[in-house]
């Protein structure tokens, strides 16, 4: 398995240089070179023009220019921003990295858990009542039109219902927010102690490290939990057993978390940044999730057809245990390839989320970046685009090897 | 002193009567209407005893199969008659009861038993699960393994390949796998079907070898259910002759070989060239089997029949007795001659 | 004759041999072709889902027909300040509205494209978040039944334009891209499919890391940045959807599906008796492969409708009305959190896109069944 993951990770590095390649090809073919901002601004006199050539290396020849563009981006050195300068395009982006990250990581783990599950339920109950419902409103919430579908979710929870706030990330004054998140922020601020806040001006904490915090401990948790199940796998050989401590590990490892923040000396900061999660994370997962659902389906039902699921039944295999041990955990295997494929539907579902919540990530910086004509800016959020969306392939790929014992065993 | 971990047969004394048919007809629902792939099915088999099932593809030898397991699809009912096991009937009991009797009383070998191995666990777990659903005694880890040990030295595997995938085997070993697996809980039958078609011919031989002597060593009963004549003559005792959904001649599998009665049979047999018997010239089977949505009227062979009379196709005939507990449904038996037949 | 009958693999059990040789090869095929789409149109009827998804497409085809003959007939001559208000552009007489601030601006440069910058602009005082302002913008005006003259079935956008027109106009629109890009993208796919398929070696090594590689680049900010380069039009991002969809993932399919003809005895009969590699490429393997190619254009056409309408939504294409030109326009100009007071300016567009692309989807489902026999009820 690890001359396939060894192997999988060179093909991603030199896809990577492909695709930096590419950008410097998009740049270097776009209308008006990209030293024209610059260069032929008639305000900057000749001598400075040539000097700013000389710097940004364009009086190089193009594979030079190639080579020093992959040089910079292998380094995260992308340049300064056009727009808000003087600051760094990686600093930028280093900053709304998490965000995206957080945004992407929330939606794909739940709608994964949670479609997975109803895919298996509704493949095995072909046919009936609940199957059509669920397929129905799957096929609706797969095809709508989702900036659209975002917009009504707005709509709809931060106006007609009034219960979250307008997109952004976080709020700078409490009081502006409805009476009931303001009720429990200040029952968390009595439980862990801290004195009551009355928004992030001047209180002095940083949203970013709370941010930050935040994503490590639910990474963190999302291991810990991945753990306890693999060992509960291998330790334990008793089938109930195994199943208690798996929903043991879950209510441990939530609990946990929980925990961990309420006691939190500035969970009410914490709350304030979930508060505005919901909405966005609520809106991206039930379209990812209607996706799972069916692709799930389609991936059991073949499964389903398969001789050992005869052999099972054959074996006085209870039905359960037939759709859970059998059919779900081969028809995981079709689910996580296509997954790979259904990258690219998360990746543009989380750029539009981005920009309809207001949610300050790297879609939105990419946007912004195209508004306002900041090429860098622009170029860099894409590279780190790219860059997430390989290493979600390469995850998957990973994840895929340890799930199929034929590659698991011998590749 | 009996080990309770013994690979036996959980059936009666040898000759006595372990399963029993009688009049079974099942049939599937579509949308065209009732298919009749089981029709009057009447036969039983005795403790020890290997019963084979012979019969073009489609001609409902493979739902037998399944109606004697109960696995029937959800389309599919069994219309009317009796199965019982032991003397006990299996027909129409709750499925949590005919579950826990499944492997346990009847073990299946597939047909394509290259895929019926799970591909994502060990081989040896996949038995395992049949030992923690059926066997009657609890048994710790390494009892069970010892089982498993035990078992596939049985069928010619190494006990250490319990502990591979699937895909680690080759198709002969997996096979092999398989027959280790229904023999697992001690079934009191284990219906073969089609056990060894994918497998070449030498690694065939093997097997068919294997499992006579299993059968023999243990006194299990086992069905047979093949296309192919050979296997069923080199394996069994009695065999059925089914053609479109209904059993057309049961009898000594050597008296069915020689002196086969129904013109089916007759024509199946000649139409199978015969290396060590007399020369002859094979007679073709002519035509298709019938649709079994609308079968023929009367005797359902009679419109490719060339012994065929008006009657024929007025009157269905049944099973009967002709002297030597050799039973055939036809009215012009006697008229189907001799052939050479094959040497057994 | 035998050569006929080696290469169609659909064609040797019913037909009788004399026939074959009197009647020409064209009208056997035809004939084979017709039974094998009756076949099919069967088990697709069968199927409800599938119907429906067919009426659906219909329907908007009907509506896409519709837009240009109405401006030639009904709408004809309804001429206001030189223009004709069902045009899919038409202005208005801009008038003081209402509007409910989205959100306040902290940081004026990175916040463009929303009424609030305008309002920064003038220096006006920032507002607070949801408090209603008086803009002066154009009035979406909403439907009207009575007045026969300027009858707004579906009322006007903010800039005053019809509706309806650019409802009809959008299915155009969406066909027009839909069929570029599902077109373009199945014959380069099927091309590198088959082609890696049949040369295997090199070739196939080369086409399929090209398609890991476009598989992997993430296609909608890919688009965002080039659109921001370049002005690109309907016809410009049709092609471009098809050649990075069609050389990714749908080329790996078809390939593994002309891997799975390229093995068949037909193959090796039509090679043996000396077909070129073009002819068997085009001949016997693309025919079989087609089924999935069809198949994979109604995937393409959702996926290319959903681009285009978000793109068009981002306000980054080049183009003069489409359904996601429609819901951008009433979302800039700021009636989002009106929602259903103003239902007329985001739901209809919103639920064209979503509706058209379902019923592509429910086609391509549908087929998926026809195409692939696993996936059908026993």
């Amino acid at each position: 398995m690890w001359k396939y993951i060894a192997k999988r990770m060179g093909q991603m590095i030199v896809l990577f240089y492909v695709f930096i390649a590419l950008l410097f090809l998009i740049l270097d073919l776009q209308p008006g070179d990209i030293s024209a901002q610059f260069v032929g601004n008639p305000d900057i006199p000749p001598e400075a023009k040539q000097i700013l050539i000389q710097n940004l290396g364009l009086d190089q020849p193009k594979h030079i220019q190639l080579w020093n563009h992959l040089k910079n981006y292998t380094t995260f050195n992308m340049g300064f921003s056009w727009d808000s300068f003087p600051r760094e395009v990686s600093d930028m982006l280093f900053e709304a990295l998490p965000r995206t990250i957080f945004l992407f990581l929330t939606a794909t783990l739940l709608s994964f858990w949670l479609g997975f599950y109803t895919g298996k339920v509704v493949a095995w109950r072909r046919g009936t009542f609940l199957e059509k419902g669920v397929m129905a409103s799957s096929i609706f919430f797969w095809t709508v039109f989702y900036p659209w579908f975002a917009l009504l979710m707005l709509w709809l929870f931060a106006f007609q219902i009034g219960w979250f706030p307008i997109g952004k990330f976080i709020t700078l004054t409490f009081s502006t927010r409805p009476d009931w998140v303001n009720s429990v922020s200040n029952t968390l601020g009595r439980v862990s102690g801290g004195e009551a806040a009355t928004g992030w001006v001047g209180s002095g904490v940083d949203a970013n490290s709370i941010f930050n915090g935040m994503l490590l401990s639910i990474i963190v948790t999302t291991v810990v939990y991945g753990t306890l199940r693999y060992l509960a796998d291998r330790r334990v050989e008793n089938e109930r057993t195994r199943k208690t401590l798996h929903r043991l590990a879950l209510i441990v490892s939530f609990v946990g978390l929980s925990a961990y923040w309420i006691f939190h000396s500035e969970s009410v900061f914490a709350f304030d940044i979930v508060w505005h999660t919901i909405v966005p994370v609520l809106t991206l997962t039930l379209v990812n999730y209607a996706g799972t659902t069916l692709l799930t389906r389609s991936s059991m039902l073949e499964t389903l057809r398969e001789d050992y699921i005869l052999t099972a039944r054959a074996k006085g295999v209870p039905d359960r245990v037939i759709r859970d041990k059998h059919a779900a955990r081969n028809a995981l295997l079709p689910v996580t390839t296509s997954l790979v494929l259904a990258l690219a539907t998360v990746i543009a579902g989380g750029v539009i989320t981005e920009q309809i919540f207001s949610w300050p990530g790297i879609g939105r910086a990419l946007l912004t970046a195209i508004t306002v004509e900041d090429i860098p800016v622009a170029m860099g959020a894409l590279a780190i685009i790219g860059v997430l969306s390989l290493l979600a392939h390469l995850i998957a790929d990973i994840l895929y090897a340890f799930l199929d014992p034929r590659i698991r065993v011998q590749g | 002193m009996t080990n309770t971990l013994d690979i036996e047969s959980r059936g009666g004394r040898a000759g006595t009567t372990l399963l029993k048919l009688d009049d079974v007809i099942m049939r599937y629902h579509t949308k065209e209407g009732w298919v009749s792939a089981v029709e009057n099915i009447t036969f039983d088999l005795a403790n020890g005893e290997a019963l084979g099932l012979v019969g073009e593809s489609g001609c409902g030898k493979t739902s037998v199969a399944l109606t004697l397991l109960g696995l029937l699809p959800d389309n599919a009912a069994i219309i009317s008659g009796d199965i019982q096991l032991d003397g006990e009937s299996i027909v129409g009991l709750p499925e949590e009861q005919m579950r826990r009797r499944r492997w346990r009383d009847i073990a299946m070998v597939f047909q394509g038993a290259m895929n019926s191995w799970n591909p994502v666990y060990k081989v040896g777990d996949q038995i395992r699960e049949a030992l923690r659903l059926h066997w009657p005694e609890t048994l710790t880890y390494t009892q069970e393994t010892e089982r498993i040990g035990q078992l596939f030295e049985l069928v010619g595997l190494n006990p250490l390949m319990a502990d591979r995938y699937p895909h680690e085997f080759s198709g002969g070993m997996r096979q092999r796998a398989v027959i280790a697996m229904a023999l697992s809980c001690n079934p009191k039958l284990i219906i073969a079907d089609e056990p060894t078609t994918a497998l070449d011919v030498i690694v065939q031989d093997q097997i068919l070898k294997e499992l006579k002597n299993i059968q023999a060593e243990l006194g299990m009963s086992i069905i047979y259910i093949s296309h192919d004549i050979a296997v069923i003559a080199e394996v069994t005792d009695r065999m059925g002759v089914m053609y479109a959904g209904k059993l057309v001649e049961l009898g000594d599998t050597i008296e069915v070989f020689h002196r086969p009665r129904h013109p089916y049979s007759y024509l199946l047999l000649s139409s199978t060239p015969s290396i060590t018997g007399p020369r002859r010239k094979l007679a073709p089977l002519e035509g298709e089997p019938p649709n079994l949505i609308d079968p023929p009227t009367g005797c359902r062979f009679h419109p490719r029949c060339p012994f065929a009379t008006e009657r024929c196709s007025l009157e269905d005939p049944v099973l009967t007795q002709i002297g030597g507990g050799h039973a055939v449904a036809c009215f012009n038996w006697q008229d189907v001659p001799e052939i050479g037949g094959l040497q057994k | 004759m035998t050569d006929t009958l080696l290469s169609d693999p659909d064609s040797t059990p019913t037909i009788d041999l004399g026939e074959i040789v009197a009647t020409p090869l064209w009208r056997i095929r035809l004939r084979v072709a017709w039974r094998s789409f009756r076949k099919n149109w069967a088990l697709f009827s069968d199927n409800k889902m599938g119907v429906v998804g067919l009426l659906i497409i219909v329907v908007f085809g009907i509506m896409a027909l519709a837009h240009p003959i109405l401006l030639a007939t009904a709408w004809e001559g309804h001429e206001e300040g030189g223009k004709n208000v069902y045009d899919v552009r038409a202005g208005a007489d801009s008038i003081i509205v209402e509007k409910t601030v989205v959100d306040v601006v902290t940081d004026p440069v990175t916040e463009i494209g929303r009424i609030e910058a305008a309002l920064m602009g003038s220096g006006a005082v920032i507002p607070e978040v949801g408090t209603v302002l008086e803009v002066p913008l154009a009035n979406p005006a909403p439907p009207v039944f009575r007045d026969v003259e300027h009858a707004h079935v579906l009322g006007t956008d903010p800039f005053g334009a019809d509706i309806f027109s650019q409802l009809l106009f959008g299915a155009r629109a969406a066909f027009l891209l839909g069929a570029i890009a599902a077109l373009s993208s199945v014959f380069l796919a099927t091309i590198v499919g088959t082609v890696a398929a049949f040369y295997g070696g090199t070739i196939d090594t080369l086409l399929m890391r090209l398609a890991d590689l476009v598989i992997l680049i993430p296609l909608l900010p890919l688009l965002i940045v080039m659109s921001g380069f370049w002005q690109i039009g309907l016809m410009g991002l049709g092609i471009l959807i098809g050649v990075l969809g069609g050389l990714g993932g749908t080329a790996i399919i078809l390939k593994s599906q002309a891997l799975s003809v390229k093995v068949k005895p037909f193959i090796d009969a039509a090679r043996i008796s000396g077909g070129t590699d073009w002819r068997i490429i085009t001949r016997h393997i693309i025919p079989n492969v087609l089924p999935l190619s069809f198949l994979y254009m109604m995937f393409g056409v959702t996926g290319a409708i959903f681009i285009e309408a978000t793109l068009s939504f981002l306000g980054l294409l080049n183009i003069d009305a489409s359904w996601g030109i429609m819901i951008n326009i009433a979302h800039t100009q700021g009636y989002t959190l009106q929602g259903l007071k103003v239902w007329w300016l985001m739901v209809p567009a919103g639920l064209a896109i979503t509706v058209f692309s379902a019923g592509f989807f429910m086609v391509a489902r549908a087929m998926d069944e026809v195409v692939n026999p696993r996936l059908r009820r026993r």
